[in-house]
């Protein structure tokens, strides 16, 4: 007999509850939802490609749901290493694993433990991979601790959308997003479907602020062993520099000389309280996780993914808050949309010139003309670095980019389909154009 | 209801090996900070200084007192806005050793909305009327530099000679302060 | 189950080998062994410091061959088991005094449900609780401390350093003796005080930090000192009041802080101890700490010594009750919470079940309670054909007419209205028994932590049912 074949059929009824809900309807499928015959020909074991962002401790949990649940193909992106106290909860690892790459043992662990899944790990930042890369992924999910990295990344899918003539969102470019965050015994579970619901940046501010005292308190009244442990990171680290590198949370002796320098100020101020453990949560700004929050939030994740994978089941909209401290609670609500988002508020305006070959000067006087701006400042992104074009208001910036104004667009490296921003004090929000060249039809990728 | 991958097409593939993201689009705090700067309103007795004019997230903020007791002053500070602005508000230092309750001897500066008191609708003007205020109206209750702020509270005219000798150059104490007057 | 770890994974059924659940930990080489063998292996491996043992047998075979096998354990976590078998598994431990949780994961649908019959929790972590600070009722070195301070005499920078405690309390003190010792209470009273401290400000320019937390405090801080009433009925409580050989440490302290209470507290709790932080310099910020600190060591001392003798007189070893727990419990001793519930025999009784709830929530349009109804009629429809509705694709159609007149018997016998829920009989239906991996990954992780809950006893557990619709995202919780 073929071994791999033998493989393949070695769990001949693994799949078997799948089939109920996949090969049978209900009525509370998505209305799309169209019973398959045979579940292994089903989209999500064929055609779905699913990307995680994060191998920790919802990364390792949302790794094993989804190759659980049938998907077969998932590529997971994570720049950390293992660490020993990760172990308690990110249960891919093990103590012989520490300092390798988090992605690439998830993977090797996923791919051995489930004969036809197939994980694909990337020992990157997300910030390494371009729009190419993202536009390959039906569906990503997050299990991250970062706001600035759930911003990026919310900022990449809106950016593959497109539009069509009629401005109207084509609803193929839009790839789902399921976002799951814990925080000791909170956590939530959000969807969002860019362009059409509630995105990140919409819903900022539910992201509480950072913990933080002020200066002078900690610099001249300390009380708090928090007080102490800060004195340290903010003032005297970068004084002192002991290691001659910025602080690294998980760094044990970038934490134990905060710690050292932090009892000696507490034992100065007879301040008790400062402890190994109290120094990791301040540098790292963390609340300890907590193995079954992970667990229940990523499972949550896991959920929705299937459901708007197969249609099986209609998606949660879009947001569910859980809290087990007192019993167990949860809240389900619908985020809304912002309308001036900075993210996903504006589709890209078009504003049609005449060719590349006019004048930023021209540019600027059409934008006064047609939407009676009074100072527009007119900034772009060239190969994803920033270019600021023309900046009237702030002396510097006007001086250096005066020149600009005479040269024309195509010299500027602006093209048919590009991109500017423009900021004005007519509009709250900075605007965005796309360029279009009156003669040429527009080629937006 | 909306249709999502209708066709259940297959995707393309990607490019499996990193190349630098560039996203065509400016991030929500590109956009942000585009604004924040193209809506500077400096009092007269500020300016800002960017070095490289593609890179509106690092530059210096000048102030020149022109009343008080920093008046004839010039002082230099740093801002480094990060890419979580303006959920975190921008790091910001003085890079002239100045004498003053507020600002330690290594730049750091004790105003409420660089830290606790942040809010993303707050912008870079906020930061700027913030300091400026800081030279006008400084605070001896929150003090960084403990002996200036002592000074301060205990005899101003004292402060006053203190302030104009660091800043014409000169010892305050054991501490040399370099000139900085215009 | 697929993802929860049980602490001992006994539950077994020999004669279910590995053949249909999608377990993670089990792979193709462990084909054809014993679940249980398996899944302790590979849960060893998760923690070193773990032991585990494993029982091939099913606990139908236990409960009959070897009943007093549960007794010992802490807890017992049951997954995936019969009405047959759970009825008598609960009555086992409900008279063994084990706790037991019961997981289930069917289709979309979970629940939890937890039978202890007597859950004290010291540590509950309540997100919002008023700091104790005493001011109707000030101890002597609170006293003396707030005394000391000539407030109009200090330096602009001191006077702008002292814990706002202090300027609080003098203006207290200022309003009592203007109203012969009246204390404020109403928002009159409350606004004088306030205008009392603002007076006491002493920068022209702008309100000191401290007095604008004096002045926010006035909201919390002055009202009058009272033993809570959840707290109340516990110290009332019969196990309080009576207590016997048997008696545990909570309620033997319990009853030591009821006498505290009754005599040196004068009416009130031991005091916490713990200060919130303020704006002040620091050594007077530490002095205040230590002063609170001190008080309520000396508060807890007194209650470790009544705990001392209540052991002795229940002639019960005297280490059975330590300071440190003492310490601990006088510490949180406000928001200490106890939870009795019921044996899911009794739920399962027609006699004795809560049917007026079941009743109450099936009138309200979106209750989740229909899933329970679901859960319990999914029990009967096993019990009476040993199959699940709709596991068999031929037999589906008749299974829905089936499944209904199960429901309807289960409505009748709790005296509750015809359902016209068609809608969900057709969903559960649909389901034929499958459990999503997902779906018990939720349960479990959710159940887990009930069970560190109830061991630790810290945090309120689940009281009693949880009912998880993965449809919706929505979770419910019924007390039966």
């Amino acid at each position: 007999m073929d071994v791999a074949v033998q493989i393949k059929d070695a769990f001949p009824k693994r799949w078997c509850h799948l089939k109920k809900v996949l090969e049978r309807t209900g009525p509370f499928c998505h209305p799309d939802f169209e019973p398959s015959t045979d579940v292994t020909n089903h989209f999500i074991m064929t055609t779905c490609k699913i990307l995680v962002i994060g191998a920790g401790g919802l990364g390792c949990e949302l790794l094993k749901n989804l190759a659980l649940m049938g998907f077969k193909d998932i590529h997971v992106i994570d720049m950390d290493t293992i660490d020993l106290s990760n172990l308690n909860r990110q249960f891919l690892f093990r103590r012989k694993d520490i300092g390798q790459s988090k992605a690439e043992v998830a993977a090797k662990f996923i791919n051995q433990r489930i004969p036809g899944c197939n994980v694909t790990p990337h020992y990157n930042k997300i910030q390494d991979f371009d729009e190419c890369f993202y536009r390959q992924f039906h569906i990503v999910v997050c299990g991250l601790d970062s706001i600035v990295a759930r911003r990026w990344i919310n900022g990449m899918l809106i950016s593959l959308l497109t539009y069509d003539d009629d401005g109207d969102l084509e609803q193929s470019s839009i790839i789902p997003m399921v976002d799951g965050g814990t925080e000791g015994f909170k956590g939530n579970v959000r969807v969002i479907l860019p362009g059409i619901s509630a995105c990140i940046e919409c819903t900022l501010d539910l992201f509480p602020p950072q913990v933080t005292y002020p200066l002078c308190t900690i610099a001249s009244t300390p009380r708090l062993p928090e007080h102490c442990i800060e004195y340290v990171k903010v003032i005297q680290w970068p004084k002192e520099n002991p290691y001659e590198a910025a602080i690294d949370g998980d760094d044990p002796v970038h934490i134990n000389w905060i710690y050292e320098k932090a009892s000696e100020r507490a034992n100065q101020f007879n301040i008790s309280g400062v402890n190994f453990r109290l120094v990791q949560g301040v540098v790292k700004n963390i609340i300890p996780a907590v193995a079954s929050t992970n667990a229940a939030i990523a499972a949550a994740c896991t959920t929705e993914v299937f459901k708007i994978a197969t249609s099986c089941s209609v998606p949660l909209s879009n947001y569910m808050v859980f809290n087990d401290v007192d019993g167990l609670y949860t809240y389900t609500y619908e985020a809304e949309k912002k309308d001036d988002c900075l993210a996903c508020g504006q589709t890209a305006k078009v504003l049609e010139i005449k060719s590349t070959e006019i004048k930023l000067q021209q540019l600027i006087d059409q934008l006064t003309e047609s939407y009676q701006m009074k100072n527009p400042g007119v900034t772009t992104s060239i190969n994803g670095k920033n270019r600021t074009l023309y900046l009237p208001t702030v002396s510097s910036i006007e001086e250096q980019t005066r020149e600009n104004l005479k040269k024309n667009l195509g010299d500027l490296g602006l093209e048919n389909g590009s991109e500017i921003n423009v900021a004005d004090v007519t509009s709250p929000n900075t605007l965005v154009f796309v360029l279009k060249v009156a003669s040429e039809s527009m080629q937006v990728e | 209801m909306i249709k999502l991958f209708s066709l259940k097409q297959q995707k393309k593939d990607g490019e499996a090996t990193p190349k630098v993201g560039n996203q065509k689009k400016a991030s929500a705090a590109q956009l942000r900070i585009t604004k924040d700067i193209n809506e500077l309103n400096l009092p007269k007795t500020c300016n800002t200084e960017f070095p490289d004019p593609d890179d509106l997230l690092s530059f210096k903020l000048i102030i020149c007192p022109d009343e008080g007791f920093y008046r004839g002053g010039r002082f230099v500070f740093s801002f480094k806005v990060g890419p979580n602005y303006p959920h975190e508000p921008p790091k910001v230092k003085c890079e002239t050793p100045v004498y003053h309750p507020n600002i330690d001897l290594d730049g750091n500066v004790c105003l409420n909305i660089l830290r606790e008191d942040w809010k993303p609708v707050l912008t870079i003007n906020s930061i700027v009327y913030g300091l400026q205020y800081l030279f006008l109206e400084p605070n001896p209750e929150d003090p960084l530099n403990k002996e200036a702020a002592e000074v301060l509270q205990n005899n101003r005219r004292v402060f006053e000679m203190n302030v104009l000798k660091a800043m014409r150059g000169g010892c305050v104490g054991s501490t040399f302060f370099e000139r900085c007057l215009k | 189950m697929a993802s929860p770890a049980p602490k001992s994974p006994e539950q077994s059924d020999k004669s279910k080998k590995y053949d249909r659940q999608l377990s993670f930990f089990l792979d193709a080489d462990n084909i054809g062994k014993s679940r249980a063998q398996v899944a302790t292996q590979l849960l060893l491996e998760l923690n070193p410091d773990v032991k585990g043992d494993f029982v091939d047998e099913s606990p139908k075979q236990i409960l009959e061959t070897n009943p007093d096998f549960f007794i010992g354990h802490t807890l017992v976590i049951a997954t995936a088991i019969s009405e047959r078998v759970l009825v008598p598994l609960s009555t086992r431990l409900w008279d063994a005094g084990i706790p037991l949780i019961v997981a289930r994961s069917y289709g979309f649908i979970g629940s939890i449900r937890i039978q202890v019959e007597e859950h004290t929790v010291v540590e509950s972590h309540p997100d919002d609780q008023h700091p104790d600070l005493r001011l109707d009722a000030p101890f002597p070195a609170l006293k003396q401390f707030a005394d000391s301070f000539d407030m109009s005499q200090l330096e602009l920078k001191d006077h702008a350093r002292i814990p706002y405690v202090v300027p609080l309390y003098q203006a207290l003190q200022t309003w009592m003796q203007q109203h012969d010792g009246a204390f404020p209470k109403s928002s009159k009273d409350k606004n004088e005080l306030r205008d009392l401290i603002k007076k006491g400000n002493k920068n022209p320019d702008s309100e000191e930090q401290n007095f604008t937390e004096a002045i926010r405090a006035v909201n919390f801080a002055i009202r009058k000192t009272v033993v809570p009433t959840d707290v109340q009925d516990i110290l009332n409580d019969n196990k309080c009041i009576n207590l016997t050989s048997k008696s545990k440490p909570f309620w033997i302290t319990a009853k030591a802080v009821k006498d505290f209470v009754d005599n040196e507290g004068k009416g009130l709790l031991p005091l916490r101890g713990s200060l919130p932080d303020m704006t002040s310099d620091t050594n007077n910020y530490v002095k205040l700490q230590q002063i609170y600190h001190k008080q309520s060591s000396k508060d807890a001392e007194i209650v470790f010594r009544r705990a001392q003798q209540l052991l002795y007189s229940l002639s019960q070893p005297r280490d059975n009750i330590s300071e440190a727990y003492v310490k601990n419990f006088c510490k949180h001793e406000s928001s200490i919470a106890i939870q009795r519930g019921s044996c899911i025999t009794s739920e399962y009784d027609q006699k004795t079940a809560n049917a007026s709830e079941i009743a109450l929530s099936l009138e309200q349009p979106d209750s989740m309670m229909v899933y329970y109804v679901m859960l319990r009629a999914i029990d009967r429809f096993f019990d009476e054909y040993n199959a699940y509705p709709g596991e068999f694709d031929d037999q589906l159609e008749v299974d829905i007419i089936k499944m209904k007149s199960c429901i309807s018997k289960l409505l009748s016998e709790w005296s509750c209205g015809p359902l016209s829920k068609d809608d969900y009989v057709h969903e559960i239906c649909r389901y034929g028994g499958a459990e999503l991996h997902s779906v018990s990954a939720f349960i479990g992780g959710c159940a887990a932590q009930e069970a560190i809950k109830i061991i630790t006893k810290q945090y309120k557990p689940i009281n009693n049912t949880l009912i998880y619709d993965a449809i919706s995202s929505n979770t419910a919780t019924f007390a039966f």
